[in-house]
C-alpha cells in the first residue's frame, strides 16, 4: 500500500485536530491505519463514509484497509458454528443419522467454490470440537486440505496431529502427509506423520514395514487417536481418487465390482457401510475402519452430488458422528435414504418442548456430552486404575482384574449400572471381584459383557454373580447364566438383599442390595481368592449377605447428567427414609432431625433385625450417597459407635467413605455386617483394589 | 398390493425412535416421581441403538423375522437394564409370531403386536394390574386380536388398539406397583402413571403411523 502512509500522516495530523467524533474516540492505535479503521467500522459502527471524513482518506481507501485488515488477520469475521447445525437440513441429517453435530453450508452459484466452503465449515466444526490434549487422526484429499488453509487455532495445548494412512506419491498436493502438516502448523500441534506409503507394493513389503520400530511408535500415536478428520472419494469414472496416486495405478475395477461406492481412510466402503474387500487390502497402511471406529469423534468433511452414495454408505456404517457438507448433498443424501418432509420434525420437537413445565433449572455438573457421560468416566477409570483392572477386548463395558482370575480359583463377577462409583469397579482385583461389567447410568449391564466377564473370570471351578436384588439386574444376569451355561462354565447367582427398609422382615428375598454390596463383595471374593469350592464360596457369601443389614437416608435428590434437573422434590425440613441407590424417593419421607437422631432411628430399625448380643462383633460402614462429605460421615460414625459401645458390641472393621452412590445425592447409609469366626476371618483376608486394600 | 412387511418394519422403528426423542424428558420426569428418572433416557439409547443398526442394512431385502432379531440385540446390547431383556424378548417372540410373512397385512400387524406382548410378559412373568408396561401391551394385544376377528381394516384396527392402549396405561395412576422398582415405594406409588406403560403407548403410536402411512387427517387424528 504505496500511498496508505501518506494519507496516514493526513489521519493523525486530523486527529490532532479537534474534531467532534475523533474525539468520541476513546483508544489510541498507534501508528496503524487498519487497526483504526476496523475499529471505527466494526466496534463503533461508523459508515464508511463517515470513517473516510474523519481519517480524511477516500471511501475507496477506506475499504482496502478494511479488506487488508481482515487479510492480515487484524479482524476475523467467523460465523458461530452453532448458526450453521441450526438449519433446518442440517438439524434432519442429525437426527436421522443419530450424529453428534452436522454443519451444512449453502450451495454458491459457482460450484468450484464448493471445497472452500466445505474447508471454511470444517474449520469452523475443528474450532468447536479440537481441545487441548487431543490426538487428532488425519487423512488426505482436497478437501481435507481446504480445510488446512481455511483453520487457524491459537491458544490449545498439547495437540498431536497424526496422518491417518500412508504417504502418497510427491507430486500428489493433497496427499496425507501434506494434509496432516498443514492441519497441524493452523492449530500449532506436533505433526506425526506415518514413514510408509499409503499402499505398499506387496503384502510383504507392508509386514517388512510394520515390523519397523519407527512405523509401530507412529502406529502406537495413531491408536491413541481421540479425534479424526477425513474425506470420502466416490468411486464415479472421473473422481479425484484416480488421478491423486495413493493407489498408485492399481486396478480399482475389482472393488467396484465388489459393489464398492466409495473410499474413506483408503478403505473400500458400499452402499450400506460394509468394507468391500479386494486385491489392495493387504497392502494398505493405515487406519483400518474398525480402528476408526473406535475414535471418540469421527469428523467427515465430505459434499458434491457425485459423493451421496458414498457419504451415506459412510452414515449408514457409524464411520463418521460430525457431518460436514453442503445442502444439495445433504438433500440428496436424505432422500436416498427415505426421508421425504424435510422441515417439518423440529418445528414438532419445538412445540413438544413449550408443552414441558416452567423453566427449569440445570444442576451445574463437569461433563462434556451427556451422552458420553458412562464413556468418558469409564476410559478414565480406566486410566486412573490400569494398575488393578484392564478392559476387555473391543468395550470398556467389561474389565477384568490384572491379577484375579487364575486357573482352579472360582472366579468372582459383580457388576450393575453406572452412578454408584466407586461402585462397581473400584472393588475388582485380587483377593476382590475379579471382572465387572459396568451397565449405563442406573441401568444393569446387557447379558454379552456379563457374560464376557464371566469367561474371563472362569478359572474352570465355577463363577459366582454377586449382585443387587432388583429386576433388571436379575433378567440380565440370568441371561448372561444361560449363555455362560452354553458355554460350560457353570454359574451361582448371589443377589444383595441389605436394604432393610425395602421390604418387611417376612419380605426378606424381595429386598434390594445397597451399600452392604461391600461387603459381601468383600466375603466372597476372599472365599475365592482362598480356592474354596463353588459351593463353599456360595454358602458363605449367602451368609454374609444374610447378616447384612443396611438404611439410608437423604437430604436432598440427586441429578442426572442427562437431565441435570434433580429427580424429586424434597422440602426444606424433610428427609428421605430408606433410601435406594438409584436416586428414587424412599420409602417414607420424615422430618429432619439430628446427626444423632438420625443415627439412632436408623440403628434402631436394623438392631430389631440383627438382634445383636453383648460381646457380639460387627463391620461398620458409613457411606455417602455421593453429595455429603466425610465431615458429616464422621459426625454419623461417631454416634453408631457410641450406640454400638452401650450395647457392649465390637467394632471390629469399620469403612467410612463414598462406597456406594447415588451420583450426587446428598445422604448417607449405615450398614453392619453381623460378623462370626469365618466372615471376620474373611473380611481380613488381603485385598487390592483401586478402592478397598485390605492387609 | 400390500406393502412389503419389512419396509413398514425399518419405517415403524424409525417413528419410533423419533417419537421416544421427542417424548424423552416427558418419560425421565414421570419416571423421576415414583422411580430413577431415567426411563426416556434408556429408551431412548435403545431405540437408537436399533435405528443405527437398521440403517447399516437394506431392510426391504431382509425377512421380517431377521430384522425383528436384529432389532432386539441392537436394544438389549445397549440398553440392558430391565427395559432390555424386556423388549428384547418381545420383538424376538414377535419374530417368531412374524416366520414367514413377508406383506403387512392387517393379520401380520395382529400377530407383531400379539407376539410383543406376549414376550414381554413372559420375560418379565408380570400380569395386567402390577403397574408395569404391561398394563398397556396386553389390552393393546387384545385389542387388536378383536379387530383382526372382525376383520376390521388396518385403520380401524390401529384406532382400537390406541384406544385400549391409553386406557390401560391410565389406569396404572391408581395402582400399587407389584414389580419393578416403583413396588418398593408402596402406596408412595399411588397417583403417577407408569412411565414404561407411557412410553409403551409412546410407541404403540408411532407404529400406528407406520402402517397407516396413507392420509395425513389418519395421522393427525392417531397422534
Amino acid at each position: 500500500m504505496p500511498e496508505g502512509e501518506g494519507e496516514f500522516r493526513s489521519a493523525t495530523r486530523l486527529r490532532a485536530v479537534p474534531n467532534e467524533v475523533a474525539e468520541a474516540t476513546p483508544l489510541r492505535f498507534g501508528d496503524d491505519p487498519y487497526v483504526w479503521v476496523s475499529w471505527l467500522y466494526y466496534q463503533e459502527g461508523m459508515t464508511q463514509n463517515d470513517i473516510a471524513q474523519i481519517m480524511g482518506i477516500s471511501r475507496a481507501t477506506v475499504i482496502a484497509y478494511l479488506t487488508e485488515a481482515r487479510e492480515r488477520g487484524i479482524v476475523n469475521i467467523s460465523i458461530e458454528p452453532a448458526r450453521l447445525a441450526s438449519l433446518t437440513l442440517a438439524q434432519s441429517m442429525k437426527s436421522h443419522f443419530s450424529l453428534r453435530d452436522c454443519f451444512v453450508i449453502p450451495n454458491g452459484a459457482d460450484g468450484r467454490a464448493l471445497g472452500e466452503g466445505l474447508g471454511a465449515a470444517g474449520a469452523l466444526a475443528l474450532r468447536k470440537f479440537l481441545k487441548s490434549g487431543d490426538t487428532l487422526a488425519v487423512t488426505g484429499g482436497r478437501t481435507v486440505m481446504a480445510v488446512g488453509s481455511k483453520l487457524k487455532i491459537a491458544a490449545l495445548q498439547d495437540v498431536t496431529v497424526v496422518q491417518a494412512v500412508g504417504g502418497a506419491m510427491a507430486r500428489n498436493p493433497f496427499s496425507p502427509e501434506l494434509c496432516a502438516s498443514s492441519i497441524a502448523s493452523a492449530v500449532g500441534a506436533a505433526c506425526v506423520s506415518l514413514s510408509a506409503p499409503a499402499v505398499a507394493s506387496t503384502a510383504a513389503a507392508r509386514a517388512i514395514m510394520f515390523a519397523e520400530p519407527l512405523v509401530a511408535e507412529q502406529f502406537a500415536i495413531l491408536s491413541r487417536a481421540n479425534k479424526a478428520l477425513f474425506g470420502i472419494a466416490s468411486l464415479r469414472p472421473n473422481a479425484s481418487l484416480y488421478s491423486d496416486g495413493v493407489f498408485g495405478g492399481a486396478d480399482l475395477q475389482r472393488y467396484i465390482d465388489g459393489d464398492a461406492v466409495g473410499v474413506l481412510a483408503a478403505r473400500f466402503i458400499g452402499a450400506w457401510g460394509q468394507l468391500v474387500e479386494g486385491v489392495l487390502d493387504d497392502r494398505v497402511i493405515g487406519l483400518s475402519l474398525a480402528d476408526l471406529l473406535r475414535i471418540d469423534l469421527r469428523i467427515c468433511v465430505a459434499g458434491g452430488f457425485d459423493k451421496v452414495p458414498a457419504i451415506l454408505g459412510a452414515l449408514r456404517g457409524g464411520y463418521a458422528n460430525v457431518l460436514v457438507t453442503d445442502a444439495a448433498t445433504a438433500r440428496g443424501i436424505l432422500r436416498a435414504d427415505g426421508v421425504a418432509e424435510l422441515g417439518r420434525r423440529p418445528s414438532d420437537k419445538q412445540a413438544v418442548k413449550h408443552h414441558g413445565r416452567e423453566p427449569r433449572q440445570h444442576v451445574k455438573k463437569f461433563i462434556n456430552e451427556p451422552d458420553a457421560v458412562v464413556d468418558e468416566m469409564l476410559d478414565g477409570a480406566i486410566r486412573a486404575h490400569r494398575t488393578f483392572l484392564r478392559p476387555l477386548a473391543g468395550s470398556r463395558r467389561a474389565l477384568v482384574s490384572l491379577d484375579g482370575p487364575r486357573a482352579g480359583k472360582v472366579g468372582l463377577v459383580i457388576g450393575g449400572g453406572s452412578g454408584h462409583e466407586p461402585c462397581f469397579l473400584g472393588y475388582v482385583g485380587k483377593g476382590l471381584a475379579d471382572a465387572v461389567a459396568v451397565g449405563n447410568i442406573f441401568s444393569t449391564p446387557p447379558p454379552d459383557p456379563i457374560f464376557q466377564c464371566a469367561k474371563a473370570a472362569s478359572g474352570g471351578a465355577g463363577v459366582l454373580f454377586v449382585y443387587g436384588n432388583y429386576v433388571g439386574d436379575v433378567m440380565n444376569f440370568d441371561m448372561a447364566a444361560e449363555i455362560a451355561r452354553d458355554h460350560g462354565i457353570e454359574t451361582r447367582s448371589i443377589m444383595t438383599t441389605d436394604d432393610v427398609a425395602s421390604s418387611p422382615r417376612e419380605n426378606r428375598d424381595s429386598r434390594r442390595g445397597v451399600a452392604g454390596n461391600v461387603f459381601v463383595f468383600k466375603v466372597a471374593g476372599a472365599a475365592c481368592d482362598k480356592g474354596w469350592t463353588l459351593d463353599a464360596c456360595e454358602a458363605v457369601t449367602r451368609k454374609a449377605n444374610a447378616r447384612t443389614f443396611t438404611v439410608g437416608v437423604a437430604l436432598e435428590p440427586c441429578s442426572l447428567p442427562q437431565t441435570r434437573r434433580y429427580n424429586f422434590e424434597i422440602g426444606p425440613d424433610e428427609i428421605e427414609i430408606g433410601m435406594g441407590i438409584h436416586g428414587e424417593p424412599g420409602v417414607l419421607r420424615g422430618a429432619l432431625a439430628t446427626a444423632d437422631e438420625t443415627v439412632d432411628m436408623i440403628l434402631d430399625q436394623i438392631f430389631a433385625e440383627m438382634r445383636p448380643a453383648s460381646g457380639d462383633r460387627v463391620a461398620a460402614l458409613v457411606n455417602s450417597l455421593g453429595g455429603t462429605p466425610l465431615m458429616e460421615l464422621y459426625i454419623l460414625y461417631r454416634r453408631v459407635e457410641q450406640r454400638l459401645a452401650a450395647k457392649g458390641i465390637e467394632i471390629d472393621t469399620s469403612f467410612v467413605g463414598h462406597y456406594c452412590t447415588s451420583i450426587d445425592m446428598v445422604g448417607a447409609s449405615i450398614s453392619l455386617l453381623h460378623l462370626d469366626r469365618e466372615l471376620q476371618e474373611l473380611l481380613h483376608h488381603p485385598c487390592r483394589a483401586a478402592f478397598l486394600q485390605v492387609g | 398390493m400390500v406393502e412389503l412387511l419389512s419396509h413398514c418394519l425399518g419405517r415403524m422403528f424409525h417413528n419410533i425412535s423419533d417419537a421416544i426423542e421427542e417424548t424423552k424428558d416427558h418419560l425421565s420426569a414421570l419416571d423421576g416421581a415414583i422411580g430413577d428418572a431415567d426411563h426416556g433416557v434408556t429408551m431412548s439409547i435403545g431405540f437408537q441403538a436399533v435405528k443405527i443398526e437398521l440403517s447399516k442394512r437394506n431392510v426391504d431385502a431382509m425377512a421380517p423375522a431377521d430384522l425383528m432379531n436384529i432389532a432386539a440385540a441392537a436394544f438389549l446390547n445397549s440398553v440392558g437394564a430391565s427395559t432390555g431383556p424386556l423388549y428384547a424378548t418381545g420383538f424376538r417372540s414377535a419374530a417368531q409370531a412374524l416366520a414367514g410373512a413377508t406383506r403387512a397385512t392387517s393379520e401380520a400387524q395382529a400377530a407383531l403386536i400379539k407376539g410383543i406382548a406376549a414376550g414381554v410378559r413372559e420375560r418379565g412373568k408380570g400380569q395386567r394390574g402390577d403397574k408395569t408396561m404391561l398394563d398397556a401391551w396386553i389390552p393393546a394385544a387384545e385389542a387388536a386380536a378383536n379387530a383382526n376377528r372382525r376383520s376390521a381394516g388396518s385403520e380401524e384396527m390401529w384406532r382400537l388398539i390406541l384406544t385400549a392402549a391409553e386406557a390401560g396405561a391410565a389406569s396404572t395412576c391408581s395402582m400399587v406397583a407389584a414389580r419393578g422398582r416403583a413396588a418398593r415405594l408402596g402406596e408412595r406409588a399411588i397417583g403417577h402413571v407408569d412411565p414404561g406403560a407411557a412410553s409403551a403407548v409412546v410407541i404403540l403410536k408411532a407404529m400406528a403411523l407406520a402402517f397407516c402411512e396413507d392420509g395425513t387427517e389418519q395421522k393427525k387424528s392417531l397422534r
